[in-house]
């Protein structure tokens, strides 16, 4: 359904009572009544069958701005469905009964800016623990300063965690937030009976740093350095998005160079990610040969990173209207060429591992996701792809002069632990594709075009490599930070996790985290 | 000796009973206490005295005319059962003087106190009795006061029923081994038990009817014992019992079972076929793997106690399964070591199941519920009640140093033995329950480490078993009595084998048994065919003759000898063993303190939890938890079904809910009782339908039935 | 299985010669600028384009201060005279005054180490598994990651320290026997870098913990992090965390 179809069959269904525009960029503005928002963003959802990006929110001077948006609109466009409130009005009808995928962004909005949302049935204790931070806290507001430390802690003391098995001897098995190995902080409440995971509730947001509100009037420049720095494993992705958000608010083009380097770096970024994920599969499942394996390229791609831009993580490359150096073109040819042979080496494991039976035994038809829920939860990424979900965010909004390059975004159906290590195989072997043709097309020129800030607001979103990642980004007229919203994949996909593991054994529960790849630093910000 | 004596402990129980009736109620868990432990001790005097006696001592009482005479006989392997009769009601005596009390409002504890005291006599009787008239009188009297103590606490409606179950099925049971017994007397010509034997002795008793009397009284005594397919009672019947009689079912009334097996199919008619052994070694084996799995996935410390009961009779039948075969198979030195060791499994049983019984007794009055879910962290509020319910534990999950680990790894021996049998099929079956045997050993190990780690460790589950204390000094001694001897028996094995040596006596034909598993290291002459010199050097240095002039007896060390090829089968001395133990680990002690110094801080932090905020009691393992691993591997047998699998949304897929509740229907119902009484009720049905109430059905039947007869008549 | 066997043969040894002899890799470590003289215009300049405040004026020279350092590369590619750069790698400091090193009788013991994520990017936690990797295999020196603060003698701390887990922070530590030590990884863990402090993350790990040694970076190389190791166990001397390194007798008259 294209933007056009979209406006007629809403006008047809509500005739008179919603209020739509075209925004400047490809993005419908649907401004419903209050009354209609549950049902407009439902059929979005369920009837144009339009995945779920996220929700934004903005305090302005006198209201509340709420955006639900939706995107993958056919041609490559966005819906907003915008919601205002007076100031003094704090609540918000909650569209999470008709659009589980929200679920998540209500919470934490409710959290973060003491905002109700209406009809929701499971409000509270989300970003901010409610055994260690009193009620009423809402740092996100504009009021409150994000510099202090608050000294004052009133904790709950009955705190006690939710539990919702009611089968005789089911107790919950905490695990975490400091476990075993060299792991993220979270906390996994695993409700069993024994031997096996009957609902799982993950605790994050152990390492909420706040991100969204220390970024506030900071300038352009400096909340890049937050963008790229709070999930470095992805910094390169999250720093474009941010970057692209910047570039669209200034309606800046940057030069063809540097998209091309956008490009050749992005997908860098992404084959070392996932050598790095398809390692710690190999780990979980205890085959110590092809960990290490794996490992060895891993490392030998963060030195090609190293030796290509200088950071090993790809940090203070990308800036808004450009990069903040040139990279030379021979060196991208090198640094392709090698990644080559490191594919080659890759291809040689990856055959090595599908006859390996005893790893195939441990990721087969384990951490199971069905289509149906995988929609539901608007989940993005390898994991949404090995579930029979194939977008991606280059495929269908394109960014960057994806559009211009040949790839492919691969798919499979089964949905379990071995489905989605075969998509991460070959998104690997697409990168590399994309990675040769990048550093063909380099043409010389320059690679960043001056920027003039203007106030307002815009999307910026990349395919990172855990999925889509969005960035709502408000700028002041000096360039400041006003709003900045990050929307990122794992925050999305955690919202799925206890569709993996539940009715698995816990035997399974590593494995299938592996397999799963989501990041922990990521999702709290 | 004079078997009076025995009249006379009767005597003492019935006056006690008199005495609990004048005097007022509260007194009567004094009487219980007083009296029950003065007689226990007595018999314990009385049945020593009757194990070491080299013959029977027989005495008549007086003559019935239609009936013949009434006769008391004690020989050593009643006067075993005895003794260990006499310590299961010291220990329960003592205990129930403190635990009556808090039923003193609600029941009439005189008639407890009766009842009691005539159980006690009653067993007495059945132990001494030799003739089958008094033997079923006694008997008959034992299974109604059984009826009347489990049905005791009738405020929970269940109990009655339980305790129906039990009088139904121990009747039954009596009623099968009684036509076995007449039987047999048919054919002696007489009651007593010893025409009965002289009979059997003279083989004039065909081999059909061998195998008739043999399944009737096995399996009705296997009622008593629990064996499987007859246990059904077992579980329920242990649950509903008063604490303080739960550990006399477990303790005193299933040895009775074990008794009648063994005296009619051991001592009066042996079985001279390889075929009753094998049965017994089977229904054995079945016993112990599904007794020990129930009781693994069993979550009321009771219920769980006595499935691991059905378990223990199991072992014990498995050892007499394995004499009745060596001894068919003319092997009477192996046959005699699988008495002897059966009935070493029986006292340990014995001992450390009423151990454990008084101790869920005083967790359930103390802590105020006996489900393991709901205890936790007993250790902190009863640390004594804990240590003693932690030596029954060792002890039945059979490590050493105590008891069930001597007598369970015998048995085992003894059943690798079976390489001395002539048949192949007979050795498969011998493997077979050894296999059997050793999965239930290991099994016994989980369920027990799940009954004291749920029970005693980790965090409370529930208020009240936060604020337990420790039970009264009586209960106390009960279970420290009990823990002693459990230890005993389990590091002086070579003098308990010694004395069971004595106890085989009527059912072995050889007094080797002993000599065989005990060589006589201490006081033997060397250079001996026993002890030829290399033997004994090797062994010598091995350490075997250490404390040769401090201890008395054969030696410290079970051996048992095989030929020449193998000249040692299995070799062990709890003894050194619990030395050695013992000195290496006060060895430890004092060099870890020599080394970190005597005054060394020890600096004590909370339980890691992964740094969380509170680790809360529901975050623990829970019984069920830890035991579903068994429950998902044995899943064949235990089949489950799932009574309830739902969940509860709001708003589609909000969950707030996820109920799961299942079923289980013992194998036994399930494979047996169910069809049985399926059949049985078709086959009513189909007689129910036949009675129409026309008359001219009826004519047509008289019809039918006359032509029929005249049919027969005419063909005959 | 054989297959593997033959494949990790095949691959022969990939480790590196460190701390025997120096690794000469490319890539290996993104390098860090160095203070010193400089012109007054490029002092200024350099200054005011760092963002965390890293560099600063004393006694006319251009002081580096490690713990701030973000590694942006503004100092280097964003302005016309850029500051001087250093590769290597040996980055690891001590904390405080106290030599950090838990003793000479523990240089050739077997160190277990408990990794705690505090709040990290991500970054620094993927270098510290780096050091499983065949290239620097940690274990081959004696460093082994174990699961429970109950055997560990190194708490070694990722990430600013964020409200949420300073209490499993201070759990474990308290878990830990005596003696331990403390090491703090990354400019995050060292002075909050970007994030903190803030209302929701300390200004580094010190504030929470008594921090034994600091390895600077964003993140450190695997490498920074093994001599941050092997100086905990003596058998490598801790560097300054300040360029130019400040002479000992100046420390001495404060």
């Amino acid at each position: 359904m294209n933007h056009a179809e979209l406006e007629e069959q809403i006008r047809r269904r509500w005739p008179g009572r919603v209020n739509m525009y075209r925004d400047t960029s490809k993005t419908l503005v649907i401004e419903p009544n209050l009354s209609l928002l549950r049902d407009l963003c439902g059929w979005l959802f369920t009837g144009a069958s339009l995945p779920f990006g996220g929700t934004v929110v903005e305090e302005s001077a006198d209201e509340w701005e709420l955006r639900h948006i939706f995107y993958g609109v056919e041609g490559g466009g966005w819906v907003q469905v915008m919601a205002r409130q007076p100031l003094a009005v704090k609540t918000f009808p909650s569209i999470s009964t008709k659009v589980h995928a929200a679920s998540w962004q209500e919470r934490e909005i409710e959290d973060l800016f003491g905002l109700t949302f209406e009809g929701h049935p499971l409000l509270g204790d989300f970003v901010l623990h409610n055994d260690i931070w009193q009620e009423g806290v809402e740092p996100m507001r504009h009021q409150f300063n994000a510099k202090t430390p608050i000294s004052e802690r009133q904790p709950d003391p009955d705190w006690r965690p939710r539990r919702i098995v009611q089968a005789p001897g089911a107790f919950i098995m905490p695990i975490g937030p400091i476990f075993s190995g060299i792991a993220e902080s979270v906390n996994l409440q695993l409700e069993t009976v024994g031997e096996d995971v009957i609902c799982a509730f993950p605790r994050l947001f152990y390492e909420y740093r706040g991100i969204e509100k220390i970024a506030e009037g900071r300038a352009a420049a400096d909340a890049l350095l937050l963008a790229e720095r709070f999930a470095a494993t992805t910094a390169f992705a999250h720093a474009l998005a941010f970057c692209q958000a910047a570039e669209t608010i200034c309606g800046i083009k940057v030069p063809a160079r540097a998209s091309v380097l956008r490009v050749f770096l992005a997908e860098l970024e992404r084959f070392r990610h996932h050598v790095g994920a398809i390692s710690a599969i190999c780990e979980s499942t205890a085959l110590a040969v092809a960990a290490s394996q794996m490992a060895i390229l891993e490392e030998d791609l963060l030195r090609l990173s190293g030796v290509l831009a200088g950071h090993r993580y790809l940090f203070g490359l990308t800036t808004p209207g450009g990069m903040c150096k040139d990279l030379d073109s021979a060196v991208c040819q090198k640094t392709y060429r090698k990644c080559r042979e490191i594919l080659a080496q890759m291809e040689r494991l990856e055959e090595m591992l599908r006859f390996s039976s005893s790893f195939l035994d441990r990721l087969e038809e384990v951490g199971f996701i069905s289509r149906d829920e995988t929609l539901n939860h608007s989940l993005v990424g390898p994991i949404a792809r090995a579930s029979g979900v194939v977008r991606d965010l280059r495929k269908i909004q394109p960014y960057s002069g994806y559009e211009c390059f040949d790839f492919e975004t691969p798919g499979e159906s089964e949905g379990d632990g071995y489905a989605r290590l075969r998509v991460i195989f070959e998104e690997a072997r697409q990168s590399v594709r994309l990675m040769k043709q990048a550093a063909a097309v380099l043409e010389p020129g320059p690679v960043r075009a001056t920027i003039q800030f203007k106030a307002g607001a815009a999307l910026g979103w990349t395919e990172a490599p855990r999925g889509a990642a969005f960035h709502w980004l408000r700028l002041s007229e000096d360039g400041r930070v006003v709003r900045y919203r990050i929307i990122p994949p794992s925050f999305i996909n955690w919202h799925g996790f206890h569709l993996s593991v539940e009715n698995f054994a816990f035997q399974d529960l590593p494995i299938i985290l592996a397999t799963m790849n989501l990041s922990v630093a990521e999702n709290d910000r | 000796m004079n078997p009076d004596i025995f009249l006379y402990i009767m005597a003492m129980c019935g006056i006690g009973g008199i005495l609990a009736l004048l005097l007022p109620q509260r007194h009567s868990p004094k009487v219980i206490a007083w009296v029950g432990s003065l007689t226990a001790l007595f018999l314990i005097g009385g049945g020593g005295r009757a194990l070491f006696t080299t013959s029977a001592i027989e005495k008549t009482l007086w003559t019935i005319p239609a009936v013949g005479r009434i006769v008391i006989r004690v020989d050593p392997l009643s006067g075993l059962f005895l003794v260990v009769t006499g310590v299961v009601f010291l220990a329960v005596s003592i205990f129930s003087g403190s635990i009556l009390l808090r039923l003193l409002n609600h029941y009439n504890l005189k008639v407890y106190a009766l009842m009691y005291l005539s159980l006690f006599a009653a067993i007495v009787w059945i132990l001494i009795s030799a003739d089958v008239f008094s033997f079923l009188v006694a008997w008959e009297i034992m299974s109604i006061l059984c009826y009347f103590l489990v049905a005791y606490e009738d405020e929970n409606d269940e109990n009655p029923r339980a305790a129906y179950l039990m009088l139904a099925m121990s009747e039954a049971g009596a009623l099968a081994a009684a036509l076995g017994m007449l039987l047999f007397a048919a054919h002696a010509g007489s009651l007593e038990f010893t025409a009965l034997k002289h009979a059997g002795a003279t083989g004039q008793i065909s081999a059909a009817m061998r195998w008739m009397i043999f399944l009737l009284t096995f399996f009705g005594f296997g009622v008593k014992a629990g064996l499987v397919p007859v246990n059904l009672w077992l579980p329920r019947a242990y649950t509903a019992a008063p604490a303080a009689f739960a550990p006399l079912l477990a303790g005193a009334t299933l040895n009775l079972g074990l008794y009648g097996i063994l005296r009619f199919n051991g001592d009066l008619l042996p079985v001279l076929s390889s075929g009753p052994g094998l049965l017994a070694l089977i229904i054995g084996t079945i016993s112990a793997l599904l007794g020990i799995l129930y009781a693994t996935t069993e979550n009321d410390l009771k219920t769980m106690l006595a499935h691991s009961s059905i378990e223990n009779a199991g072992i014990i039948t498995v050892g007499f399964g394995a004499g009745f075969v060596f001894t068919a198979s003319n092997k009477p030195v192996l046959a005699g070591i699988a008495f002897l060791v059966a009935l070493y499994h029986m006292t340990n049983h014995s001992l450390y199941k009423t151990l454990l019984l008084i101790g869920s007794g005083v967790v359930d009055d103390r802590a105020g519920t006996r489900h393991l879910n709901q205890l936790g962290g007993l250790i902190r509020q009863m640390p004594v009640t804990a240590l003693l319910f932690l030596t029954g534990v060792l002890g039945i999950a059979a490590l050493p140093p105590f008891n069930g680990f001597v007598s369970e790894w015998l048995t085992l021996q003894t059943l690798l033995r079976s390489a001395e049998l002539l048949s192949t099929g007979q050795k498969i079956v011998f493997a077979l329950c050894g296999a059997g045997l050793a999965l239930t050993a290991a099994l016994a190990v989980t369920c027990f480490a799940k009954a004291f780690a749920m029970g005693f460790l980790g965090m409370s589950r529930s208020p009240k078993a936060e604020q337990a204390t420790e039970p009264k000094f009586s209960a106390l001694a009960s279970m420290a009595i009990l823990s002693v001897l459990c230890l005993l028996l389990g590091i002086l094995p070579t003098y308990v084998i010694g004395g069971l040596n004595h106890a085989i006596s009527p059912v072995s034909s050889t007094n080797e048994a002993a000599a065989a598993l005990v060589p006589p290291f201490f006081n033997g002459s060397p250079g001996h065919e026993k002890l030829p010199a290399a033997f004994l050097s090797d062994f010598h240095d091995l350490g075997a003759q250490v404390g040769q002039h401090i201890a008395p007896g054969p030696g410290l060390v079970i051996l048992h000898r095989g030929g020449t090829k193998n000249p040692v089968v299995f070799a062990a001395s709890p003894t050194y063993m619990f030395i050695v133990l013992a000195a290496l680990l006060a060895v430890l002690f004092i060099v870890v303190n020599l080394v970190f110094g005597w005054r060394r801080t020890v600096t004590r932090r909370p339980c890691w939890d992964g740094g969380i905020r509170r680790l809360l009691p529901e975050m623990t393992y829970t019984a069920t938890g830890f035991s579903n691993p068994v429950r998902v591997i044995f899943q064949s047998v235990f089949r489950p079904t799932i009574v309830e699998d739902t969940r509860e949304t709001v708003g589609e897929h909000f969950r707030t809910a996820i109920r799961r509740q299942d079923e289980e229907r013992h194998i036994l119902d399930r494979l047996l009782l169910t069809p049985g009484r399926k059949t049985a009720m078709a086959v009513a049905r189909f007689f129910a339908g036949m009675h129409q109430g026309h008359l001219n059905a009826y004519v047509a039947y008289v019809l039918g039935a006359l032509l029929a007869g005249l049919l027969m008549n005419y063909l005959l | 299985m054989s297959q593997w066997v033959r494949k990790g043969i095949q691959t022969g040894i990939k480790t590196t010669a460190y701390p025997a002899r120096e690794e000469t890799a490319a890539g290996v470590s993104p390098g860090r600028p160095v203070g010193g003289d400089y012109s007054e215009q490029t002092t200024e300049a350099l200054i005011a384009c760092c963002p965390t405040q890293a560099l600063s004026q004393i006694d006319h020279r251009l002081v580096v201060d490690y713990r701030r350092c973000v590694h942006c590369f503004r100092c280097r590619d964003g302005l016309a005279a850029s500051i001087a750069w250093q590769q290597g790698y040996e980055w690891a400091g001590a904390a405080g005054d106290e030599p950090p090193s838990l003793g000479d009788e523990f240089s050739r013991c077997s160190i277990h180490i408990l990794v705690v994520d505090a709040g990290d990017c991500g970054a620094c936690l993927n270098e510290v598994k780096q050091l499983n990797n065949p290239y620097y295999n940690m274990h081959r020196l004696g460093f082994f990651i174990t699961p429970t603060p109950r055997q560990a003698d190194i708490l070694l701390v990722v990430g600013p320290g964020t409200d949420q887990m300073r209490l499993a922070l201070r759990k474990a530590y308290e878990a830990m026997p005596a003696p331990k030590r403390v090491v703090a990884v990354g400019t995050c863990a060292l002075s909050g870098s970007v994030f903190g402090p803030s209302f929701v993350s300390a200004g580094g790990i010190s504030q929470i913990l008594p921090v034994d040694i600091e390895i600077p970076g964003q993140p450190p190389p695997p490498l920074a992090i093994l001599h941050g190791l092997l100086a905990v166990v003596g058998r490598k001397a801790p560097v300054s965390l300040i360029s130019p390194a400040p002479m000992a007798a100046d420390k001495e008259g404060v």
